[in-house]
């Protein structure tokens, strides 16, 4: 059995399924390396939902889970975006 | 109905003419709800205590809007916003911060289905006709031509609602009226609206033909709308008050009397506050954006609008329309 609350594929899927509602864009075309603002035109509105989305969906397979106002900035690639998740939603 | 939302503490004069605008709708008849601090019932005069729904903080207007929504949870504009969404209010209504009236809309009540960005839309007094619906007036600073696309679908619904106009002309803002005339997003924009069903399509307009009956819709981006409001709003404000001061000097004073029958309707037909806000379109829900100077007229006449819709249900038929045309 895994030590992770919920794995990194996992979160990969969650992140792609929220910006692909949000942006309404294909899942299928969101890669890891995608810039949110260049690559994908997505404004500040566009990744404060994601933001919430995250918290929302990875709250509920993995408990409690925020994404720090703090830390939003640091967040331009869907990887860090990823990377983020799984680090602090396993915490 | 259910009631209409009014945050309480929006605007630059609040409350007092969000109660006072309150207690007016409530005489003709509209149920509505306040959301503000638990005081403000002490604050309500003389009128009778309206409903009340808590909130104990406030997004102030230069506070950042999305910030403000994720920080401010327990605020007017959230708790206004979740009672849409949680099926007690039918529609909101702030005079507050536009962009976290946008956001707190958004983020509480959710995207149609399919709608790639909302826009607000803003009725432009037209003399003697109906006003033009101006869209997007400030939401989106960069758009792509399929959203305006949607901006003229939704912008058609509401002006066919709001102004009983059976078949809207919708016409997209450019430097001349030639289809070819404009940067690369106009002329893509012009293409797709020429062949996208269900749109009453007449061509690029410029921008002098925003104030004059021969559109009911206007679409562009949000940068420019924005830029076409405020200037629109300030040239209307210089003319006036000139007017105003040269119809004051005791020379013409006989004259400008005999003069104001006639020109009273026509400063009411060009007052914001006659049409009483802006529309979100886009949002799960019926949200009216009032603006931040208004009046207890204008907020009386902002939530009989928000009662329009919500009894026309333009979000159902807007969800019907962009659902079309994805398929």
């Amino acid at each position: 059995m895994s030590a992770n609350k919920i794995e990194r594929d996992e979160i990969l899927q969650i992140v792609r399924d929220s910006l692909s509602d949000i942006l309404e864009i294909e899942p299928g075309t969101i890669s890891e390396g995608q810039s949110f603002v260049d690559d994908l035109d997505a404004d500040s509105l566009a990744l404060i939902e994601l933001v919430e989305a995250l918290e929302e969906k990875v709250g509920e397979r993995a408990g409690d889970f925020r994404i720090e106002d703090e830390d939003l900035e640091d967040l331009k690639t869907v990887r860090d975006a990823v990377d983020y998740v799984f680090e602090n939603a396993n915490d | 109905m259910l009631p209409v939302a009014i945050d309480a503490m929006g605007g630059d004069d609040a409350p007092a003419p969000n109660l006072a605008g309150a207690h007016a709708a409530v005489a003709d008849g509209i149920p509505v709800v306040l959301v503000g601090p638990a005081d403000l019932a002490g604050r309500d005069g003389a009128n009778g205590v309206l409903d009340l729904i808590e909130a104990s903080e406030v997004i102030g207007m230069h506070d950042d809007p999305a910030g403000g929504v994720r920080k401010k949870k327990d605020s007017t504009l959230v708790r206004a916003a979740e009672a849409v969404r949680d099926g007690k209010a039918s529609a909101m209504i702030s005079a507050g911060n536009t962009g976290a009236t946008m956001a707190a809309a958004l983020l509480r009540m959710g995207r149609i289905k399919g709608v790639k960005r909302p826009a607000i839309a803003t009725p432009i007094p037209v003399p003697g006709s109906t006003p033009t619906v101006l869209l997007d007036a400030g939401a989106n600073a960069e758009v792509q031509a399929d959203w305006l696309v949607q901006f003229a679908q939704m912008g058609s619904i509401f002006a066919h609602h709001r102004f009983d106009i059976e078949n809207p002309r919708v016409g997209l803002l450019s430097i001349g009226e030639e289809a070819t005339k404009g940067d690369s997003l106009r002329k893509e924009t012009n293409e797709l609206l020429a062949n996208t069903p269900g749109i009453n399509f007449i061509g690029n307009i410029e921008g002098r033909d925003i104030m004059t009956d021969e559109v009911d819709v206007c679409v562009t981006d949000g940068f420019t709308g924005n830029v076409v409001l405020k200037t629109l709003e300030g040239g209307m404000k210089t003319v006036i008050s000139a007017l105003l001061e040269a119809f004051d000097a005791p020379e013409y004073k006989e004259h400008a009397d005999a003069l104001m029958p006639a020109l009273l309707p026509l400063y009411t037909a060009l007052s914001p506050d006659t049409y009483g806000g802006a529309i979100l379109l886009g949002v799960d829900g019926v949200c009216i954006i009032a603006h931040g100077s208004s009046s207890a007229d204008a907020m009386r006449n902002g939530i009989g609008v928000a009662r329009d819709m919500v009894e026309h249900d333009i979000t159902a038929e807007i969800t019907a329309a962009i659902a079309a045309t994805r398929s």
